[in-house]
């Protein structure tokens, strides 16, 4: 069971991942013209319409992280310890504790984005938008790369 | 204060009440319940596990939630002129340096 649930975790995780990597690159460089390219492409999302689909992604993966993060803490975490992995374990705590303040980020960020835009409040979006990501992308490699360590089931 | 001008008050309060009391909950241990994963025991603030490990993080999750949520709260209670001066920047800024905040309390697993 723990495998099936790990496995749903990075996909869900990594849908968010896509989603939050397009809202990003959308508000910091957005396509100006027509786009070409495929990085073009990328950029030119009407970003709004991720939002609803980000905040949900956000707590579903949250919350099955933590309910898998209980199998984690009396097998994997041992495992770490004992291997005297310290940078990772390290590096995993910091996602955990990233986690819990990007949850207490999302009222703000659901409501920067669904209230008509401003001039004041369109650097407060933007950032806010880019601080989730970065707590979405250091969780989606730190995850990845603990697992790689010493994953659930090996 | 209507729903229309109160809800921004309430956000942004909340992004920077969260934060501080998530990362004093981490430092002092202020979990408002705890959890043994070996046994599925739940306990009140920081009762420890009877077997295996204690986990705080959901207790610490909690307590910032649930106290940020109240400050958010009474920020809506006061007058509007005060409640302008909440800057939104505020509401990036301060979980951007919590974040710095909490690796600096990590350290040491990265200088081993």
């Amino acid at each position: 069971m723990w495998i099936a649930l790990l496995i749903t975790h990075a996909l869900l995780a990594f849908l968010l991942l896509g989603a939050i990597t397009h809202q990003t690159l959308s508000v910091w460089a957005p396509a100006r013209s027509k786009p070409g390219t495929f990085l073009a492409r990328v950029r030119a999302v009407p970003s709004t319409s991720y939002v609803s689909a980000i905040i949900v992604l956000y707590i579903a993966t949250a919350a099955m992280g933590g309910i898998i993060y209980t199998n984690y803490r009396i097998t994997a975490r041992f495992a770490l310890e004992q291997g005297h992995f310290w940078k990772t374990f390290g590096a995993f705590e910091l996602k955990e504790h990233f986690i819990a303040i990007g949850l207490g980020l999302l009222p703000a960020y659901w409501y920067f984005w669904t209230s008509p835009l401003t001039e004041g409040s369109a650097r407060t979006r933007t950032m806010l938008t880019t601080v989730l990501a970065f707590v979405v992308w250091w969780a989606f490699l730190v995850g990845h790369l603990t697992n790689n360590i010493r994953g659930l089931g090996t | 204060m209507s729903l229309q001008r109160a809800l921004p008050v309430f956000v942004i309060s909340l992004a920077i009440a969260y934060p501080i009391i998530y990362v004093l909950a981490v430092e002092y241990n202020w979990a408002l319940f705890t959890y043994g994963p070996a046994t599925g025991q739940l306990g009140l603030l920081r009762t420890p596990a009877a077997v295996g490990p204690t986990m705080y993080w959901y207790g610490w999750i909690a307590t910032a939630a649930l106290g940020g949520a109240a400050l958010a709260a009474l920020a809506t209670l006061v007058p509007e002129g005060i409640s302008r001066r909440i800057r939104p920047e505020l509401a990036w800024i301060v979980p951007m340096i919590a974040v710095f905040v909490l690796c600096g309390l990590l350290r040491d697993y990265f200088l081993r």
